[in-house]
């Protein structure tokens, strides 16, 4: 396996840091560009419900105030960076006094959860069907079925999403219809029983999102094995008289795999997006869930707070696979030194 | 001309016998390689040289059986040291080469695995011929190493007693299977040693090269065919590549047949030639004789056609028109290039005629009832 060079660290680590930066800064700008205040939307959709709010001028000042919103924009964003560098979110305000980060702190886990193990197994899943679809020595019955199994790759992931619930949880009631584990246990805890619930509850969500992603994997996959097939070493490899096994994993998965590799890192923030829909069907307690509720509610520090973090955990995926990349591909290495 | 003159034994180790390979198109088939045939002896070193497409690399590849589709063999045969290579099953054919037919492939510059090291490309096509070579050497390395570790002697400097204890250990924990054959192969090449642990692209093109040659002859094949080995290489690197090939051939006692369009170089390193026309080979002999008196009317072009570097000559060989390989013409293959073509040509297609010892020629000219006919054309070439 090649070596990291420290460049390359340092270059990935600084292309990281520059995307939080900007990612938090558009999220600092983008609702400020909007016209009107929170505090002032906030007190007309009070007095739209009540019909009068008392001393509407002095609540908007005061809460302005409050807030730091009468400072100057720079101030505010010093000050937006400061708390962010602490990782002070700020509070949720539709569900006042909770922290968002608190609130983030506990849906997190289950999205990571989630989203990791379902592109681990379509990541999996589709590379190595694409691969046995290229292969020249896949026996034909396997190679008609996997194309039979692709069908779901042309529907949305929350239609997917339905269809699984319908099929499995309502109709054939072989799995639960919603939430990340069972209702009789209060919290999580470190059993069993609650290991066995979580993953009872997390197989349908997981597989409405492998269902309609593993089959752009295996064709891309496909498209690159082919690829591979003509090259140079392929026809060394088959007058060298290796064994046909070593030659699909050692050859040809090993080389076809790398940009794999690459659109994997580019599909992670695309991945994050579209499980939001898969976990809202299923009301699983994940960032998704979160978001939804976020948005319905407008609560503008959580949608803050939770879209920054999503882009924290998608550009921390990439950098890992960004940092393991010249671990797979020996010839990246030397890019830097 | 040659600096070898060793043209070997008599024994023939492979035998080609009216190969035909097609590849099919949508408007039928292209006549790759046409019913030839040739012995290649033992120790010997044969050239094949031709234009671009003339079906050369075809040729090699149906001998290792490695024709790609839409190629494929319509009907030949292919003895080496007396097997069919065409009746062979898949997993005979697999043991068979590599240990009996090795190639050193065209394009050196993409022939290497790269996200492999060198000593693991080396390794694999050893060790699925061979068996693993791991489990037998640890064994042996543990008896070297129970062998070698001792108590310590009285009065013996505790720290030189470690000091060899642990080397002891390392040899043992650290061996590298077939290490030491490597490194053989690596200086019977003229490779350096430091490249055992180094990925393909951080080689130079003429290293990879050499990398294929040990691959090639690692497990001591009856015939290696380098496949234009070094027309990637600049001229000085291509002539140390080529003669390194044919110091390793005569140091391990292989036979070698070499692809190539440089006839230049083809001079300095074979035994003899084949040289071929639109899939046939028009004219077979020993190098001496091609040079110093080329036959077919299709070879005397071709070494006309060789730049020399004293004088400024034009090309003589753009004469006429090539066929459409999907309808060859009627007759001779080459008549519609040939500047002695008579209407004899298109009506009968000519066999090899043996002129001398191992010198064979498909051209009607040299059948004897058309000897007149041949003075006649080759005095009006001497006299122009």
């Amino acid at each position: 396996m090649g070596s990291l060079s420290l460049n390359y660290i340092v270059r990935r680590l600084l292309v990281f840091f520059l995307t939080l930066w900007v990612a938090a800064t558009l999220i600092f700008i983008i609702p400020r560009l909007a016209p009107g205040d929170p505090i002032t939307a906030m007190v007309a959709r009070m007095s739209q419900q009540a019909g009068f709010v008392e001393n509407a001028d002095l609540i908007i000042e005061g809460w302005k105030e409050r807030f730091g919103l009468n400072d100057p924009v720079y101030v505010q964003y010093l000050r937006y960076m400061g708390n962010l560098l602490n990782f002070d979110l700020g509070l949720a305000m539709a569900r006042f006094p909770s922290p968002v980060s608190q609130l983030v702190g506990r849906a997190l886990p289950w999205t990571i959860g989630l989203v990791g193990i379902a592109t681990l197994i379509f990541f999996t899943v589709g590379n190595l069907f694409g691969a046995l679809l290229a292969w020249t020595k896949t026996p034909k019955l396997v190679k008609v079925l996997i194309p039979m199994s692709m069908i779901f790759t042309s529907i949305p992931p929350l239609l997917a999403g339905l269809l699984l619930v319908y099929i499995f949880g309502f109709l054939l009631n072989i799995f639960p219809q919603a939430y990340a584990y069972h209702h009789s246990f209060s919290k999580p805890e470190f059993t069993l029983d609650f290991i066995a619930s979580v993953l009872h509850h997390g197989f349908l969500p997981a597989m409405a999102i492998v269902l309609v992603t593993f089959g752009y994997w295996a064709l891309g996959m496909r498209g690159m094995m082919v690829t591979i097939e003509g090259e140079d070493y392929m026809i060394l490899a088959q007058a060298k008289g290796l064994k046909p096994f070593y030659v699909l994993y050692r050859y040809m998965i090993r080389n076809a795999i790398l940009p794999q590799m690459t659109a994997l890192a580019v599909s992670i923030g695309t991945l994050v997006g579209g499980s939001v829909l898969v976990e809202v069907i299923f009301n699983y307690n994940g960032m998704g869930t979160l978001i939804f509720t976020a948005i319905r509610e407008q609560d503008f520090n959580l949608i803050q707070g939770t879209s920054f973090i999503l882009i924290v955990t998608s550009a921390l995926a990439v950098l890992i696979i960004d940092l393991s990349y010249p671990l797979i591909d020996p010839r990246i290495s030397l890019e830097g030194r | 001309m040659s600096e070898q003159n060793n043209s070997g034994s008599d024994r023939v180790v492979l035998n080609v016998d009216n190969l035909r390979i097609h590849y099919a198109t949508p408007q039928g088939d292209v006549i790759a390689v046409s019913d030839i045939s040739f012995e290649l002896y033992e120790g010997e070193t044969l050239g094949l040289v031709g234009e671009s497409g003339c079906g050369k690399s075809t040729t090699a590849y149906g001998i290792l059986q490695l024709v790609q589709p839409p190629g494929y063999i319509v009907h030949g045969s292919i003895e080496v040291e007396g097997t069919e290579v065409l009746d062979l099953t898949e997993e005979e054919l697999r043991k068979f080469r590599w240990t009996r037919l090795s190639l050193i492939p065209q394009g050196a510059m993409n022939s290497l695995n790269p996200t492999m090291r060198v000593k693991n490309q080396i390794i694999d096509v050893i060790e699925s011929h061979e068996g693993k070579a791991n489990y037998e050497s640890f064994k042996e390395r543990l008896k070297v190493f129970l062998r070698k570790v001792r108590r310590p002697r009285r009065k013996e400097s505790l720290r030189k007693y470690v000091g060899e204890w642990l080397r002891n250990l390392s040899v043992l924990l650290r061996y590298e299977p077939l290490k030491e054959r490597i490194y053989d192969l690596f200086q019977q090449v003229g490779l350096p040693n430091r490249i055992f642990n180094m990925y393909p692209h951080e080689l130079s093109g003429g290293m990879k090269q050499r990398v294929c040659i040990a691959m090639g002859v690692a497990l001591h094949p009856t015939v290696v065919i380098a496949d234009e080995a070094t027309s990637a290489l600049d001229v000085v690197v291509q002539r140390i590549v080529a003669q390194t090939l044919v110091e390793v051939k005569d140091e391990i006692g292989v036979s070698l047949i070499v692809i190539g369009h440089d006839m230049g170089l083809l001079a300095q390193i074979v035994d003899r030639i084949a040289v071929m026309y639109a899939g046939k080979i028009v004219e077979i002999a020993p190098v001496e004789n091609v040079y110093a008196n080329p036959l077919h009317p299709y070879t005397q072009l071709l070494i006309d056609s060789i730049p020399s570097i004293k004088e400024r000559k034009p090309l003589k060989i753009t004469e006429g028109i090539t066929h459409d390989p999907r309808n060859p013409p009627s007759g001779c293959i080459f008549r519609l290039r040939c500047p002695f073509a008579w209407d004899h040509c298109a009506l009968e297609e000519p066999s090899q005629i043996t002129v001398e010892e191992k010198h064979e020629v498909a051209c009607h000219l040299f059948d004897e009832q058309f000897e007149e006919r041949r003075s006649n054309a080759f005095a009006a070439i001497a006299n122009s």
